[in-house]
């Protein structure tokens, strides 16, 4: 079974996890004593946050962590009552050769105030055999109790040198040539993140026999829909219904997340300015309404309705 | 007499609108006179707006005429004796023909009419006398094979300006006093629906005498609940605070009035800096929804309210006198187009989910660089296998099926993998058991796994568990990894690029079929 490269080159072990040592450090010291607090890993996407628990769940829990350990994704539709009795139903059972149970509940942000504050009445009535590793992206979705509750790490983007020197071994471990230049072209796009970053490095790869800079500008044009750009334009020339319907598209159909929209478009205005096609002032201007959006998005605002309204200031 | 049957037209001539359509229909007749069979006649619309009028009107071009529907029993029987009977055995005396009319044939339900629309189709194919069908929904199922064996007549509603001008004569003709702008409002709010039209000014005017304004009001008061399309006509149309407030009182969920409004802004208000205004009331509007959201405090949405009414109806310069279109919010008939696809990604997504360990949104902002890499026959293979993707999935990421080449090679390297990996796993597992004299665990399942160490002393347990994470633990696996690693990188040395396939293949088993994956 060969997964895509993301999950066959997702490290195994807290040592192979790059550019987190801080965190990685302090986790080490959780093993060594044998006992942790509920954790929360918070930070933006593919920076290591899952990949970490799974490493420091199969370390401190060891031979026996199948067993003593439950994963569940708290964004999707499963709903929260089928979270809530997996947890009950598990933190019930006593562990099975460790001193504690996992539960490790990913991407937890998405969760309505009501479902995590019954989360955090499992939290507290399973204090004896169970620990929470929690994630998410943003710690301010996450209601005060629950945050009290845990010892926080707060993963940053990875830095430009750890990306590149990653996707430098993979590309040598699939036996695939590469220009430096396109790997550094990788890393400029993907901001930080791992995920993406090697996403687009076995995209450039799938086209041909060397990953070439060109390979990957073909990528990085084709993954970003021309959809956003042409958006862009209808919007800039004051055609706002047909730009509303693109973003819809997007939106509905595609099932572009809220946030993947805005650095789309951050990238889009960006691109126009470097390119000298936009006037500086106009792209502050633009910036300006955009991390407002930004901004409202995360205050729990809808998406959609935040990025029409965005629309209407291209006008 | 009702009038609508005092008012129902008595030739072509008189039914309002439609005139091609009623151009279609005589040009049928005239063929039939001439005794040249037609194709039945299928006339497909909204109530109210002629459809069995024009049926009568024809059917006294004929020297008889039978008609059935909706409210006759339809069986299969009943149909198949009245009608069938007489549209296959034509009279021996004359050749006259006799018209059949059905009318509503999409209303045909339940179980009595099981079979009704079967024998509906046996009609068309054996008859050979003139038929006309009626229905109201084009898209009706139960009409989907009656379309394909029939002309097709679809019927528009009724011009409002034919409608007013009807109404004016009506309003004549009783000697009714009628306040011409009110008729037209009466005209324009029957949306085309003529008898229902007739029906309301009977109501209002037959005794009184008079029609005003007022008489309006008090007929759409009758079921005095305001409908969004009020609020929302309100907002757009007026700019008196006080009328938007008392608009935005009405039994729907607020945040469904607010999409209804930022829907129509842009077909409404046509100035840039409008549509920029109003919109940005409308973002306040949703960020207050959110925070009454987040922090269960519902008083927020008074603000919301404020914003998507007054804000919204003050940042126009000045009211348009135009009729505009309102729409309910595209963004949600666009959800029921798009249901086929969006369940076929989110079924992908919930493969991915479980696979690579992320969210469904994670996993379908990867779709675009699946789409690349799928476009490669071999990773298109590996990929979906490991993701178990069935067919349809596959072809969500590519056009063209993999090969069959390419899916038999991989097999057979699937099975030959397999093999080599049982021996190194043994090998390994003796490996492990010499240096640390443990049990070695090999893939085993959580239930087989399930030691019984509840039976030991906690004091065990403790040491026991020592033993695994700090040696066993920790140190096994990493020098497992390190020595997977090192052959990985040896082999990637020896290996020329032509033999890469073949290669990614063992260093993908090689990196992680390890005693620890997932
Ligand atoms: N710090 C890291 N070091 C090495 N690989 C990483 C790191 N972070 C992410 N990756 C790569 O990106 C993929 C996704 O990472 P993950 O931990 O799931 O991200 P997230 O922070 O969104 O949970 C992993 O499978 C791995 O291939
Ligand atoms: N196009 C029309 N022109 C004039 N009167 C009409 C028209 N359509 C409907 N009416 C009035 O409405 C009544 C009902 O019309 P009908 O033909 O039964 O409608 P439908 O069959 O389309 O539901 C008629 O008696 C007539 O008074
Ligand atoms: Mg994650
Ligand atoms: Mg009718």
């Amino acid at each position: 079974m060969n997964g895509p490269w993301v999950e066959k080159y997702r490290p195994q072990t807290l040592d192979d996890i790059v550019g987190q040592d801080h965190i990685v450090k302090r986790l080490e010291k959780y093993v060594d004593e044998e006992s942790m607090p509920n954790l929360m890993f918070t930070g933006p996407a593919g920076v290591g946050k899952t990949t970490t628990a799974l490493a420091l769940v199969k370390l401190i829990l060891g031979e026996y962590w199948r067993q003593n350990f439950l994963e569940l994704n708290a964004s999707d539709a499963r709903g929260i009552e089928t979270v809530r009795n997996d947890i009950k139903n598990f933190c019930r059972l006593k562990p099975v050769g460790t001193p504690f149970r996992i539960v490790f509940l990913d991407e937890v942000d998405n969760m309505t105030k009501d479902a995590q504050h019954a989360l955090r009445r499992e939290m507290e009535m399973y204090t004896k055999t169970a620990t929470f590793i929690l994630s998410c992206n943003y710690s301010s979705k996450i209601i005060d109790p629950i945050q009290s509750r845990c010892a926080i790490f707060r993963f940053t983007p990875i830095k430009g040198q750890d990306i590149l020197k990653r996707l430098e071994k993979i590309a040598k471990n699939e036996n695939y040539e590469y220009d430096t230049e396109a790997l550094e072209t990788i890393v400029y796009f993907a901001e930080g993140d791992m995920r993406k970053s090697i996403n687009m490095l076995q995209s450039a790869a799938s086209e041909g026999e060397k990953i070439t800079n060109d390979a990957v500008y073909d990528v990085v044009s084709k993954a970003r829909p021309e959809d956003i750009n042409s958006m862009i334009t209808k919007a800039l020339s004051g055609d706002f219904m047909g730009a509303r319907t693109l973003l819809r598209e997007n939106m509905v159909l595609h099932g572009t997340s809220g946030e993947d929209m805005v650095t789309q478009i951050y990238q889009d205005i960006s691109k126009r300015v470097m390119d000298e096609k936009m006037d500086g002032k106009i792209y502050m201007d633009l910036m300006e309404y955009l991390a407002d959006c930004d901004f409202r998005i995360r205050e729990g605002a809808n998406p959609r309705i935040q990025l029409e309204a965005l629309l209407t200031k291209f006008l | 007499m009702l009038w609508t049957e005092k008012y129902r037209p008595k030739t072509l001539n008189e039914v309002l609108g439609n005139g091609k359509q009623k151009k279609e229909i005589e040009t049928w007749v005239s063929s039939w006179k001439n005794k040249i069979p037609q194709k039945p006649l299928l006339l497909v619309g909204p109530p109210g707006i002629g459809k069995t009028t024009l049926a009568h009107i024809i059917a006294k071009e004929f020297s008889e005429y039978i008609e059935l529907n909706a409210s006759d029993k339809r069986s299969y029987d009943i149909i198949m004796n009245t009608v069938g009977e007489s549209s296959t055995t034509r009279s021996f005396f004359n050749d006259d023909y006799k018209l059949i009319i059905l009318d509503e044939v999409d209303g045909i339900h339940g179980n009595d009419d099981r079979g009704g629309a079967r024998a509906i189709g046996q009609i068309i194919d054996k008859s050979k006398h003139p038929l006309i069908l009626i229905a109201n929904d084009f898209y009706s199922k139960r009409i989907a094979t009656i379309k394909n064996k029939s002309q097709v007549v679809k019927m528009q509603k009724v011009h409002t300006n034919s409608l007013n001008a009807f109404l004016k004569k009506i309003a004549h003709n009783e000697g009714i006093k009628a306040d011409p702008v009110a008729i037209k409002e009466l005209a324009k709010r029957s949306t085309g629906d003529v008898r229902s039209a007739i029906n309301t000014f009977e109501v209002i005017a037959d005794e009184k005498k008079t029609f005003e304004m007022e008489d309006l009001d008090i007929i759409s008061k009758k079921d005095d609940r305001l409908t969004i399309f009020d609020s929302l006509r309100t907002v757009l149309k007026s700019k008196t605070p006080k009328k938007v407030k008392d608009a935005m009182f009405i039994e729907e969920d607020p945040t469904l009035i607010m999409e209804y409004i930022a829907e129509n802004i842009p077909r409404e208000y046509e100035k840039k800096n409008e549509i920029k205004k109003a919109y940005e009331n409308i973002s306040k509007a949703d960020l207050y929804f959110g925070r009454a959201r987040n922090s269960r405090n519902y008083g927020y949405w008074k603000y919301a309210s404020d914003f998507m009414g007054i804000g919204v109806s003050l940042s126009k310069k000045d009211t348009y006198k135009k009729f505009t279109k309102l729409t309910s919010p595209t963004s949600f008939s666009y959800l029921s187009k798009t249901r086929g696809k969006r369940n076929l990604r989110d079924k992908i997504a919930e493969k991915m989910s479980k696979k690579l360990h992320i969210s469904h949104s994670v996993a379908i902002s990867m779709f675009p660089y699946f789409e690349i890499i799928f476009e490669n026959d071999e990773d298109a293979y590996d990929i979906s296998d490991f993701l178990e993707l069935d067919d349809d999935e596959i072809k969500r990421f590519r056009k063209k099926k993999i090969p069959k080449k390419v899916i038999n090679a991989k097999e057979k390297e699937k099975i030959k993998n397999r093999e080599e990996k049982k021996k190194i796993e043994i090998e390994k597992g003796i490996y492990i058991k010499k240096k640390q004299d443990t049990s070695t665990k090999t893939k085993k399942s959580p239930d087989t796994t399930q030691v019984k160490p509840e039976e030991k002393t906690k004091k065990d347990l403790k040491s026991q568990n020592e033993k695994n994470t700090k040696k066993t633990g920790k140190e096994k696996k990493k020098e497992l990894l390190k020595d997977i690693n090192e052959k990985n990188t040896k082999k990637a040395e020896e290996n020329p690029k032509k033999e890469k396939l073949k290669d990614r293949k063992k260093t993908e088993d090689n990196a992680q079929k390890s005693l620890f994956n997932f």
